[in-house]
C-alpha cells in the first residue's frame, strides 16, 4: 500500500502544473479547511459573549450557581451547571462502561456469529434513535419504573450518602437523567470496544488457551490489556457525546439553581447544555442571551478537550495495532 | 519404525481441534446450563406470580444472584474451580445484552404501540394552523414540520456534502501536507455538541443580521453537524477506489481534477450515496439546534428566508410535556415517523453499501 501511494504522489507533482488542476487543488484544499474555521468560528464568535458574563460577574461567573437575571445588579453563574453535567455524565459513565464492556465481550467471543452480526446491526440502530425520541420516552416509559427503583434503592440503601432523599420527590433526578445518557452512551462504546476486541489477534488468543487459561484469564490478561487504549478512547467518545446531550436530559431532569453534590436520588440537578435550552424559551432579554451564549462557549471548550483526548487516544492504539 | 499416515482420520482429528474451550459441549455441560437457566427462572417466576415483591427487587435481589450461584455451579461441575469466574463473566455478558436489548424494543415498541393510535393520512400531509392542543386528533397533522424538515435538511445537505467530499478528495486525492491536521479538525468538528452548532448559528444571526431564525439558519446548524459525517465516510470509500485506477487515467494523459471526476467519485459512487444518507440520517433527528436556529411555526413555510419555520423534531419538543392526551399522542405519532424515517435511511444506507462491498 504504501508503496502505490509514494508513486501516486510522485506523479503528483507532474500533474499538477495544469492550470485547472490548481484551481482544482486550490479550491479542494479551501474546503478542507472548513471544519478548522468553523470551530475557530465557534471559538470567537461564542468566545466574544463571555465578555459581557464576565464584565458583569467576573470570575463568579464560573464559580457560583444562581441564576437571578432581574435582581439588581443580576447574580449569574453556571459552576452548578458545570458541576451537574459531570456528575450526570459520572452517573451515566458508572451504568454504561460495564454494561457496554460486558455486551462487547458477548459479541466478540461468546456469541454466535449470526446473533453477533444481529445484534451490531441492533446496536448501530440503538445509535441512531435521536435523543428527543429517547426524551419522550424516557418521560413517559422510564419515568414511573425509575421513580420505583429509586423508592427502593431508597428505602434499602438509603444509609449510603448517594443514596439519600429529604424531599420524597423521586422525578427529575440526576439518576434517571444520567440512566438515559447510559442508553446513548452504550452504542458508542460498545461499538469501539467491540471493535479493539475483535482485533486482539487470535495467536495471543490461541497462545494464553494453549497455556490452559480460562476464559476469565484470557480476558483478563490478554483481550482486555491489548484493547484497553480504545476501549478508555471510546469511553471518552461516549463521554463527550454526554456532556453535550440536551434534549434528553431536558425532559427527564429537573434544572435547579443550586449544586446537588452527591444525591443522585433526588430531585433537581443540572447541566450546561439543557440549561441553553430551558432558559433560552422564557429569555429574558439580551443580557440573558449573552449569559447563555457564554454558557455554551464553556460547554464547546469541555467537549473539544474531552473529544480532542479521546480522538487521540484511539488514533494512537489504531496505530500501534497496525 | 515407520509412521504411516492414515488420511481418513485426518478429518476426525481436525474436528476434535478445539479452538475455544469454553464452547466445548457435553452432556454434562449441556444438562447444567439447562438446569442453570431453568431453576432460577422457576424459583423467581413463582415467587413473582405468589410472592409480593416488586419486579425491580425481584429481579436485582433475587433472580440476578441466584443465576450466579446456579451457573456458578453448573461450571464447577463441568469444568472445575476455573470454570466459576467464567460463569460470572458469561451470565453477566448476556444479562447486560439483554438489558440492551430490552432498551431497544421498550423504545421502538412503545412508539409503534403509542405512535399508531393518532397516526392517520391527514396527520402526514395538513398542518397544524387550526389546530390547539386541546383539537381531537381528526384535525390537523404535521405536513407543515416534515416539509420543514426536508427544507432544512436540504439545505444542509446542499452546503455540506460538497464540502465534506471536497475536504475527503483532499485527504485521499490531493494528498497535500495538511492532511494530519485536516483530519484532526474533521475529527474534532465531530464532537462539536449539536446545541453548541445552534449557539453559533444564533450569534451569527445576533452579531450580523444577515438573515433570520428559519429554515436558512437551521440548515446551517444541521451543516455544522453533517459535515464531519460525510467527511469521513467518504474519506473512507475513496480510500477503497484502488490506485491503480488513479495512475491508469494519470497516464493515459487526464488531468488530476479529470482523475477525480471522471474516474474516482463514479468508482466510489454507491459510497458517496451512504456518506450522504449516513449525514442526513445523523441530523435529521437532531432538535437543540432547531429550537436555537430556526424556531417554531404551525403554518407550512417554504421559503428558507421566511422566518421561524417547524420541523418534526421541534414538533415533538413542543408537544411532549403539555397537559392534553391528544397533544401527547401526536408527539407519539410524529416521533414514529420521524424513527422510520431514520430507519428507511439506515435500510438504504446498509443496502448501497452492501452493494459496493459485494461487486468487489
Amino acid at each position: 500500500m504504501s508503496s502505490t501511494e509514494t508513486e501516486y504522489r510522485d506523479l503528483k507533482s507532474a500533474a499538477t502544473s495544469h492550470r485547472g488542476d490548481r484551481v482544482f487543488n486550490r479550491t479542494v484544499t479551501l474546503a478542507a479547511f472548513t471544519a478548522l474555521a468553523v470551530l475557530a468560528g465557534i471559538a470567537v464568535f461564542l468566545g466574544l459573549q463571555t465578555i459581557p458574563a464576565f464584565e458583569s460577574q467576573g470570575l463568579s461567573f464560573l464559580t457560583t450557581t444562581a441564576w437571578d437575571i432581574n435582581t439588581d445588579p443580576p447574580t449569574a453563574g453556571i459552576w452548578g451547571m458545570l458541576y451537574g453535567s459531570i456528575l450526570l455524565a459520572v452517573v451515566g459513565l458508572v451504568i454504561a462502561v460495564p454494561a457496554s464492556l460486558l455486551l462487547s465481550i458477548f459479541m466478540v467471543f461468546l456469541a454466535p456469529k449470526r446473533v453477533a452480526t444481529a445484534l451490531t446491526n441492533l446496536i448501530d440502530l440503538m445509535a441512531a434513535i435521536p435523543s428527543v425520541i429517547l426524551g419522550l420516552w424516557a418521560f413517559y416509559i422510564l419515568n414511573p419504573s425509575a421513580e420505583e427503583w429509586q423508592r427502593l434503592l431508597n428505602q434499602y440503601l438509603g444509609w449510603i450518602p448517594i443514596f439519600q432523599n429529604t424531599s420524597g420527590n423521586f422525578l427529575g433526578t440526576p439518576f434517571i437523567a444520567g440512566f438515559v445518557l447510559a442508553i446513548m452512551m452504550i452504542p458508542i462504546i460498545t461499538s469501539v470496544s467491540r471493535e479493539v476486541l475483535a482485533r486482539t489477534p487470535p495467536d495471543l488468543i490461541n497462545a494464553s488457551e494453549a497455556l490452559g487459561s480460562s476464559m476469565w484469564t484470557m480476558l483478563r490478561y490478554v483481550a482486555l490489556p491489548y484493547g484497553r487504549g480504545g476501549i478508555v478512547g471510546g469511553v471518552m467518545l461516549g463521554l463527550g457525546r454526554a456532556l453535550g446531550e440536551t434534549i434528553a436530559v431536558f425532559f427527564v431532569l429537573k434544572i435547579v439553581f443550586e449544586v446537588n453534590w452527591y444525591q443522585i436520588i433526588e430531585s433537581g440537578g443540572g447541566s450546561v447544555a439543557t440549561l441553553i435550552v430551558s432558559r433560552f424559551g422564557e429569555v429574558s432579554g439580551e443580557f440573558e442571551l449573552s449569559l447563555l451564549l457564554a454558557a455554551g462557549f464553556f460547554l464547546f471548550v469541555m467537549t473539544l478537550i474531552v473529544n480532542v483526548i479521546a480522538n487521540l487516544i484511539v488514533a494512537r492504539t489504531g496505530r500501534l495495532q497496525k | 519404525m515407520t509412521i504411516t499416515f492414515d488420511a481418513e482420520s485426518l478429518p476426525a482429528l481436525q474436528e476434535q481441534r478445539i479452538q475455544h474451550p469454553w464452547r466445548k459441549k457435553t452432556p454434562v455441560f449441556t444438562w447444567s446450563v439447562v438446569l442453570a437457566t431453568l431453576i432460577p427462572l422457576v424459583i423467581v417466576g413463582a415467587l413473582f406470580i405468589w410472592g409480593d415483591i416488586p419486579g425491580a427487587l425481584l429481579m436485582t435481589v433475587v433472580y440476578l444472584p441466584l443465576q450466579l450461584i446456579a451457573s456458578g455451579f453448573a461450571a464447577f461441575a463441568t469444568r472445575g474451580k476455573r470454570g466459576i469466574l467464567d460463569s460470572v463473566i458469561i451470565v453477566n455478558a448476556i444479562g447486560a445484552t439483554i438489558f440492551s436489548l430490552v432498551i431497544l424494543i421498550s423504545v421502538i415498541g412503545s412508539l409503534i404501540v403509542r405512535g399508531f393510535s393518532a397516526l392517520s393520512a391527514h396527520f402526514i400531509y395538513q398542518n397544524n394552523v387550526y389546530v390547539s392542543p386541546s383539537t381531537p386528533l381528526e384535525y390537523g397533522g404535521i405536513g407543515h414540520a416534515i416539509l420543514g424538515t426536508l427544507l432544512i435538511v436540504g439545505i444542509s445537505a446542499l452546503i455540506a456534502v460538497p464540502i465534506g467530499i471536497a475536504t475527503a478528495i483532499y485527504i485521499t486525492e490531493v494528498r497535500g501536507r495538511a492532511v494530519p491536521y485536516v483530519r484532526f479538525f474533521v475529527q474534532a468538528m465531530s464532537g462539536v455538541p449539536s446545541v453548541v452548532a445552534g449557539l453559533f448559528v444564533l450569534t451569527i444571526i445576533v452579531a450580523t443580521g444577515a438573515f433570520e431564525q428559519g429554515a436558512f439558519a437551521g440548515g446551517l446548524a444541521y451543516a455544522i453537524l453533517m459535515l464531519p459525517t460525510v467527511a469521513r465516510t467518504a474519506e473512507e470509500v475513496l480510500k477503497l477506489v484502488p490506485d491503480d485506477l488513479r495512475t491508469g487515467a494519470l497516464a493515459l494523459g487526464s488531468t488530476r481534477a479529470r482523475t477525480v471526476f471522471r474516474v474516482v467519485l463514479p468508482a466510489a459512487r454507491t459510497g458517496i450515496i451512504t456518506a450522504i444518507i449516513l449525514g442526513v440520517a445523523r441530523v435529521i433527528g437532531e432538535t437543540a439546534p432547531l429550537l436555537l436556529a430556526s424556531g417554531y411555526a404551525d403554518s407550512t413555510i417554504v421559503n428558507p428566508f421566511g422566518g421561524p419555520i417547524a420541523a418534526v423534531p421541534t414538533y415533538i419538543f413542543n408537544n411532549v410535556a403539555l397537559p392534553y392526551p391528544d397533544a401527547v399522542a401526536r408527539a407519539w405519532a410524529s416521533a414514529l415517523v420521524l424513527i422510520v424515517l431514520v430507519g428507511i435511511l439506515f435500510v438504504i444506507a446498509r443496502v448501497v453499501g452492501r452493494g459496493r462491498l459485494s461487486s468487489k
